[in-house]
């Protein structure tokens, strides 16, 4: 077995954004470990102020690709903060409904296009489709299935233009409400084929646990993405999302540009497995129910299994999708226009992005004229718990093949679906 | 569903990343009608492959780092250029566009014709603005890009 191990990934594959993994040891000795990534892109603070507060929105919704509802939405609530602005039950349905849609397409494509493929011994999923067309259309079915709900209800695929503080510019209609049902009810066998999938795979991820802190959002009584206070996995009390910068504990470290966070420990971690460890009880049915066929109890603590929980959650968002929709045309839609006064204030909002909490608060004047912003995104809370993990996991493979744990180490941090400052599109093209 | 769709991809507070986005939109208010649809795509390469499946020709407007001097814009399609570690993984950031369109192929969803106009940045940093020499030439993007939108019927 080789005692002297030296990775180094540059630009991990298959994560949003870029990061690299350093491993030295020397003669079965780890000298160094670590997980690198640029800063977040905290220019989109400075970007908003000076920024009218009813612009805010749109400006913060270009932060990513992916979690672009998570971060309009953790906006609006932060904006309706600072200005005591209230919105009726339509609003906040519609709200949770554009939410599931932006679940369905980040899980999907996380757990179908840059995980499964490390499941099926493959670089990509582009050679899947030749030896396993079925499962790659169907995961296209699915993940366009959460496009569509973002474009009918979040007014357009990516980057929504619906939103408003105090409401919506533009609701869907009845019609459109029951297009979407059906859509989802259709995509039910679908999901099931996918979670029998993983589950004949699951015995690929690897068995690691490492005890760790999860954060995440509580609501007494549901498995909330949107309500509540900060929870914690180390204590039953929960803190008010203004006290955001107490939870986060934002920091330098010497081994990192990024900052990292802690709250009772060195680190914690967010995402689909700190929900799931804070609040399965309350997933609906056939979530729960795909929970116990995967052996998942609350207190797991292997990183790995934040794939599996992802999965789940995919389900609980189909199911809880399908009863806002039903409460919504029950109640009938009924055009509202949000009427705003703004004013001078402070205000925080947070919600649960598929990747983990989210926090964005801001400053305003007089006249709803931003003149700050602080930014908290769930990647950036998640770094300091991927080298903790890293810290642990690489002493206990050091007599393992160098590229048993290279990709051990990659699935590790894939697992954590990382979304790391992705906000430019730019091509690299050399012609032929 | 229109038979042309123009994806403008980029984000606009990147500086001149943002140009495929500002570029369809112009284009949008010239052009759009019931043969062609413009979509702002943003930095969602995924999306990419949901909005051209079905189909029969779609234009792809993006801000390109082809070693070409600043403000240039080419015109090309994914087959004039090299297989960059194509098919090699799927990343959702740089030449990823490649990788959708190539799954889009095998999925037997790619439209007969995919143009790519790609424009070299000066800069691709924070800022709502772009740099004066492309924002000079946006007449010259829209005026190339437009012909060939009228000969397809848009």
């Amino acid at each position: 077995m080789p005692k002297t191990i030296d990775i180094n990934v540059h630009h991990i594959t298959r994560v949003e954004g870029h990061g690299n993994i350093v491993v030295r040891a020397k003669d079965g000795r780890v000298e160094r470990v670590e997980w690198q990534v640029p800063e977040a892109p905290r220019f989109f603070e400075a970007m908003v102020r000076g920024r009218k507060w009813e612009d805010i929105q749109s400006v913060v919704s270009r932060i990513c690709g992916i979690c672009s509802v998570a971060h309009s939405l953790a906006a609006i609530k932060a904006i309706e903060d600072a200005m005591d602005i209230t919105v009726s039950e339509q609003t906040d349905r519609l709200r949770r409904l554009a939410l599931y849609g932006e679940y369905i397409e980040s899980h999907v494509l996380h757990v179908g296009y840059l995980v499964a493929p490390d499941l099926l011994g493959l670089k990509s999923v582009v050679p899947l489709v030749a030896s396993n067309p079925d499962l790659v259309k169907l995961v296209v079915r699915l993940h366009r299935l959460g496009n569509t709900i973002m474009e009918v209800v979040a007014g357009r695929r990516t980057h929504p233009v619906a939103f408003r503080p105090g409401g919506f510019g533009r609701i869907p209609t009845e019609r459109e409400l029951s297009g979407l049902r059906n859509a989802l009810e259709d995509a039910v066998p679908d999901l099931q084929t996918l979670a029998d999938t993983v589950y004949s795979l699951k015995d690929k991820l690897p068995a690691f646990e490492r005890d760790t802190e999860y954060v995440c959002l509580v609501d007494r009584g549901t498995y909330t993405f949107y309500h509540g206070n900060i929870g914690s996995s180390d204590t039953t009390n929960t803190v008010a999302v203004q006290k955001f910068k107490s939870v986060a504990n934002e920091y330098i470290s010497p081994q990192s540009t990024a900052k990292w966070t802690k709250w009772h420990r060195d680190s914690y971690m967010v995402g689909a497995l700190a929900r799931f460890n804070l609040n399965a009880e309350h997933l609906y049915p056939r979530a729960a129910e795909l929970a116990r066929h995967f052996g998942l109890h609350k207190n797991n603590c292997n990183p790995y299994m934040n794939t599996v929980v992802q999965l789940i959650e995919t389900v609980h968002s189909v199911e809880h999708s399908l009863e806002l929709i039903d409460e919504l045309l029950a109640a009938g839609l009924t055009r509202e226009m949000p009427r705003v006064t703004p004013r001078a204030g402070w205000g925080a909002g947070a919600v649960e992005a598929p990747r983990g909490i989210l926090f964005h608060s801001y400053a305003f004047d007089d006249n709803g004229i931003c003149t700050g912003a602080n930014l908290t995104i769930p990647t950036n809370q998640n770094h300091a718990n991927i080298q903790k993990d890293m810290e642990k996991l690489v002493p206990q493979m050091i007599d393992r093949d160098q590229e048993e744990i290279r990709q051990a180490l990659e699935m590790l941090v894939r697992a954590y679906d990382p979304c790391i400052s992705c906000s430019v599109h730019y091509l690299t093209i050399e012609f032929a | 569903m229109c038979d042309t769709i123009v994806i403008g991809l980029g984000n606009p507070l990147m500086g001149d990343d943002g140009i495929g986005i500002r570029l369809v939109n112009d284009l949008a208010v010239e052009f759009a009608g019931d043969s062609v649809e413009f979509a702002d795509a943003g930095t969602s390469g995924m999306c990419v492959l949901h909005l051209i499946a079905g189909r029969k020709k779609a234009f792809l407007i993006d801000c390109a780092l082809m070693n070409a001097d600043p403000g240039t814009i080419r015109r090309f399609t994914p087959d004039d250029i090299t297989a960059r570690n194509i098919l090699a993984h799927l990343s959702n950031h740089e030449g990823s566009l490649l990788e959708i369109l190539e799954l889009s192929r095998r999925l037997g969803e790619l439209p007969e014709e995919v143009v790519i106009f790609g424009i070299e940045p000066v800069r691709v940093s924070p800022g709502e603005y772009l740099s004066p020499i492309l924002m000079e030439q946006m007449e010259y993007y829209r005026q190339l890009i437009g012909k060939e939108l009228s000969e397809c019927g848009g």
